[in-house]
C-alpha cells in the first residue's frame, strides 16, 4: 500500500527531518527539504512527512514555506491550470474565512504564513452563505503588512485588500469540502508544530528542574513544580495521541478540529507551567523558551484557536445527534 | 475471532434481544443494578461473548483481550450494564488467572465469567490510602492456611460479593512485606457495613477481618510478592475497564447533546467531548498495544488522569445543560444523573489519586527527582 513506510525506514527520515529543520530555516530550509525530496514524500506517505516534519519545526523553532504544500495538497485537482507557485490566504486570527466575495471583486483579510515567492494567491472567501474559492494573480500589487508581533520569526503575511479583481476557482459544495480538506490538513501541520513546541518547552523546563537547587535540593523535587510538569506532559501526551488519529478517524474534519484544540490546549497549559518553572530566566530574551512559548501560542490562534473549536465542535456534535467514536479497537 | 466480528456479533446479539437487557426503572439501589448485571452476564455467557478474550482453560473461548473492551463498550455505551460493577471481574480476573493456584482458578473461573460469582477488592485501608505500602492488615501462618485480621476500607460492592482479593502484611514493613490472598467472604469473621456514598448510594463497605482462616491454597503468588501483583491489578485497570467507562462517558454526553441549543451550551459540549477524545486516543494507543501482549506500565498513569479528568467534565456539563436536574430534579432520571454527577468527582480519588499519578508521571516519564 503507498503511503505506508517501514518503521526503520520512518525512523531515519525523521532524524534527517529533524537535523534539517535544526539546520536551516526558512528557504534555505525549503532548499534542504526539496534536495532530501520532501516534495515526493509529501505525495506518497503525507502522514510520515508531514508529522514527522512539522514536530521537528516545533521541536527546533524554524519555518518552512513547506506548509502551503501542505494546505494545497487538497486542492491539486483544482491547480492544473494554474501555473507558478501559489500561497494560500488563511482567515485571520478570529475569523472564519479570508474574506469575502462580490460578483467579481473580493474583499481579502487573512493571514499568509510559511510565505515563499509566488504568482498567484488562493482564498477560501465567503460568498452568499457559503465558500468559494478565488485566486488573485500578481498578488505584489495588494495592500500586505509583515507582521511582527509575539513571534517574529514565524514571518506572518497579512493580506488586507478591497476591491480586488480576483477569479472564481470553485464554489458551491466543492469548494466548502475543499475548505474542511485544506483546514485539516493545516490544523494538523500546525497542532504537530504546536505540540513539538511543547515538548520543547517541557524539556527545557525538566532540565532547570533538575538542575536549579533551591532550600538545598533540585526544585524537581518539589510537589508544586512536579505537578505542573506532569500537567504538561500529560496534555501534551493527549494533544499528540488526537494528532496521531487524525489521520485514521472515519471523520477527518472532526478529529482535526479535535486534535488542534487539543494542541492549543496543552500549548497554554505548557506556556503557563513551564514559565513558571523556569522563573526569571525563562522569562530573559537570551533564554530561548519565549520563542517557543510565542511559537505555540501563535499558532493555536491560526485556523481556528481552542475557543472557537470547541464551540465548532459542539455545533457537528449537535447537528450530527450523536457522541461519534470516531475510532474502534 | 476477529475483533470486527466480534463487535457485528454482539451488536446483532444486542439488537435481536431487545428489552430484555434494559434494566427495569425504578429501583435505583445496588443489589438491584447486581441482580440485573447477573441477569445479563448469564445471557452474554450462555450465548458465548463474555467467554470470549479470556483462556480456554478457565472456561473462556480464548481470543485477544482487545474482545473484552469491546464487549465491555458495546454494553456500557447503551448502559445496558453500570461501569462500575461491569468492572470488577476486569479488575482481579486476569491477576487471579496469572497468580492463582490453577486447580483453584480453573474451578471458580467459570463461576465468575457467568455471573454466579461477584469479587471485591481488599486493598485500601482507614490509614492506608495513597499510601497503599504502609497496610496494616496482617497474615500470619496459622496451622496450613492463615489467620487474617484488619479492616479494609472503600471495597466497592462487598457486601454482595463472593469473593475479595484482600492485601496482608506477611513480612516486613513497606511494600516487600505484602501478600495477596483470595479470601471467601462467607468465611466466618468477615463483615462487610455499607458506608454511603456522597450520592447516597450504599456501593461501598467497610469491612473488617477478625481472625479469619484462609487455607494456604488461596496465597496469590508468592509470600511478599503482593505489591507485584496489586501493580498487576492496577495496570489491568488501565485496559478493558478504562475503555468501556469511557463508553460510558460518551453515552451520557451523547444525552446531552439534544440540550445544547445555544452558542454557549454547544461550546460546553465540545469541551467536554474533546476531554473525553483526549481520553479516548490516549487509551486506544494503550489497548492496541495490550492486544499486542504488553502490561501497561507507568506510562498508564497518563491514562488514568485522563478518563478522570473527562470524567469530570462529563458531568460537569451535564450540571451546565440541564439547569436544576442535579440540584433538584426527584424523578428517577434526575437521581440517576445525581447520582453519576456525583461518583464523578471521586473519579480523580479513585484507583490511585491523580496527585499520585502525577507523581508518577514526574518521577518515572520526566526523570525529574523523586519528591521530599
Amino acid at each position: 500500500m503507498a503511503g505506508v513506510i517501514e518503521a526503520t525506514e520512518r525512523d531515519l527520515m525523521t532524524q534527517t527531518l529533524r537535523r534539517l529543520a535544526e539546520e536551516f530555516d526558512g528557504v534555505h530550509l525549503s532548499k534542504a527539504l526539496a534536495d532530501f525530496g520532501f516534495g515526493q514524500l509529501l505525495d506518497e506517505a503525507p502522514r510520515e512527512a508531514v508529522s514527522a516534519l512539522f514536530d521537528a519545526l516545533g521541536r527546533t523553532g524554524s519555518m518552512s514555506p513547506v506548509l502551503q504544500d501542505v494546505l494545497l495538497q487538497p486542492l491539486t485537482g483544482l491547480l492544473e491550470d494554474v501555473t507558478g507557485a501559489c500561497n494560500i490566504v488563511l482567515p485571520g486570527i478570529g475569523a472564519t474565512l479570508s474574506g469575502s466575495l462580490d460578483k467579481d471583486v473580493a474583499t481579502l483579510r487573512g493571514l499568509v504564513i510559511g510565505q515563499r515567492p509566488a504568482a498567484v494567491l488562493l482564498a477560501p472567501v465567503a460568498t452568499r452563505g457559503s465558500v468559494a474559492w478565488v485566486s488573485v494573480a500578481g498578488p505584489s500589487a495588494l495592500a500586505t503588512r509583515a507582521v511582527a508581533g509575539l513571534d517574529p520569526a514565524l514571518a506572518i503575511t497579512e493580506v488586507g485588500a478591497a476591491g480586488v479583481a480576483v477569479a472564481m476557482v470553485s464554489s458551491g459544495e466543492q469548494a466548502s469540502a475543499l475548505w474542511n480538506a485544506v483546514a485539516t490538513a493545516g490544523r494538523r501541520a500546525l497542532g504537530y508544530q504546536i505540540v513539538g513546541a511543547v515538548g520543547a518547552m517541557i524539556d527545557l523546563a525538566v532540565e532547570h528542574a533538575r538542575n536549579r537547587v533551591q532550600f538545598g535540593r533540585p526544585v524537581g523535587s518539589f510537589q508544586g513544580v512536579r505537578n505542573r510538569l506532569a500537567e504538561a506532559h500529560v496534555a501534551c501526551t493527549a494533544a499528540a495521541a488526537a494528532l496521531e488519529l487524525a489521520w485514521e478517524a472515519d471523520d477527518e474534519y472532526l478529529a482535526g478540529m479535535l486534535a488542534k484544540s487539543l494542541a492549543g490546549r496543552s500549548a497554554r497549559i505548557a506556556a503557563t507551567h513551564c514559565q513558571q518553572v523556569l522563573a526569571g530566566i525563562g522569562f530573559t530574551a537570551e533564554h530561548p523558551f519565549h520563542h517557543y512559548l510565542a511559537r505555540a501560542l501563535v499558532l493555536d490562534s491560526i485556523l481556528g484557536s481552542t475557543a472557537e473549536l470547541r464551540r465548532a465542535i459542539g455545533q457537528q456534535l449537535v447537528s450530527a445527534r450523536s457522541i461519534p467514536r470516531l475510532v474502534e479497537l | 475471532m476477529h475483533v470486527h466480528d466480534f463487535r457485528a456479533g454482539v451488536r446483532a446479539w444486542i439488537h435481536a434481544r431487545g428489552d430484555e437487557l434494559i434494566a427495569a426503572v425504578g429501583d435505583d439501589s445496588v443489589a438491584a443494578q447486581l441482580d440485573h448485571q447477573r441477569r445479563v452476564q448469564r445471557m452474554l455467557f450462555d450465548a458465548g461473548w463474555m467467554r470470549w478474550g479470556w483462556p480456554k482453560r478457565l472456561g473462556g473461548l480464548g481470543g485477544s483481550p482487545i474482545l473484552r473492551a469491546v464487549l465491555g463498550e458495546e454494553l456500557t455505551s447503551r448502559a445496558l450494564v453500570h461501569t462500575a460493577s461491569w468492572s470488577m471481574h476486569e479488575v482481579l480476573g486476569p491477576a487471579a488467572a496469572e497468580f492463582g493456584r490453577p486447580e483453584l482458578v480453573e474451578e471458580i473461573f467459570p463461576r465468575l465469567l457467568r455471573g454466579d460469582e461477584f469479587w471485591c477488592q481488599g486493598f485500601s485501608e482507614p490509614e492506608a490510602g495513597s499510601d497503599l505500602g504502609s497496610l496494616r492488615t496482617t497474615a500470619r501462618e496459622h496451622g496450613d492456611g492463615w489467620l487474617i485480621n484488619g479492616e479494609k476500607l472503600w471495597t466497592s460492592f462487598a457486601q454482595h460479593a463472593t469473593r475479595c482479593v484482600v492485601l496482608a502484611r506477611t513480612g516486613e514493613p513497606g511494600t516487600r512485606g505484602i501478600s495477596a490472598f483470595l479470601v471467601d467472604m462467607d468465611t466466618p469473621g468477615v463483615t462487610a457495613s455499607p458506608l454511603r456514598t456522597m450520592a447516597d448510594v450504599d456501593e461501598f463497605c467497610s469491612t473488617s477481618f477478625i481472625d479469619v482462616r484462609v487455607p494456604a491454597h488461596r496465597l496469590l503468588g508468592e509470600i511478599n510478592a503482593g505489591w507485584r501483583i496489586a501493580q498487576y491489578i492496577l495496570s489491568c485497570e488501565r485496559g478493558p475497564i478504562f475503555w468501556q467507562r469511557g463508553a460510558w462517558l460518551a453515552h451520557h454526553l451523547g444525552m446531552l447533546v439534544g440540550a445544547a441549543q445555544d452558542a454557549a451550551s454547544q461550546t460546553v459540549l465540545g469541551e467536554a467531548y474533546e476531554m473525553l477524545w483526549a481520553f479516548r486516543a490516549r487509551s486506544k494507543a494503550t489497548q492496541d498495544r495490550i492486544a499486542l501482549g504488553d502490561l501497561p506500565g507507568p506510562e498508564a498513569s497518563v491514562d488514568k488522569i485522563l478518563i478522570a479528568a473527562a470524567d469530570q467534565a462529563v458531568f460537569d456539563a451535564a450540571r451546565a445543560l440541564l439547569p436544576g436536574v442535579i440540584e433538584a430534579d426527584d424523578t428517577p432520571l434526575g437521581r440517576a444523573w445525581r447520582r453519576e454527577w456525583a461518583y464523578s468527582r471521586a473519579a480523580t480519588i479513585y484507583g490511585g489519586t491523580s496527585e499520585i499519578q502525577k507523581d508518577i508521571v514526574a518521577t518515572r516519564l520526566l526523570g525529574l527527582p523523586r519528591s521530599a
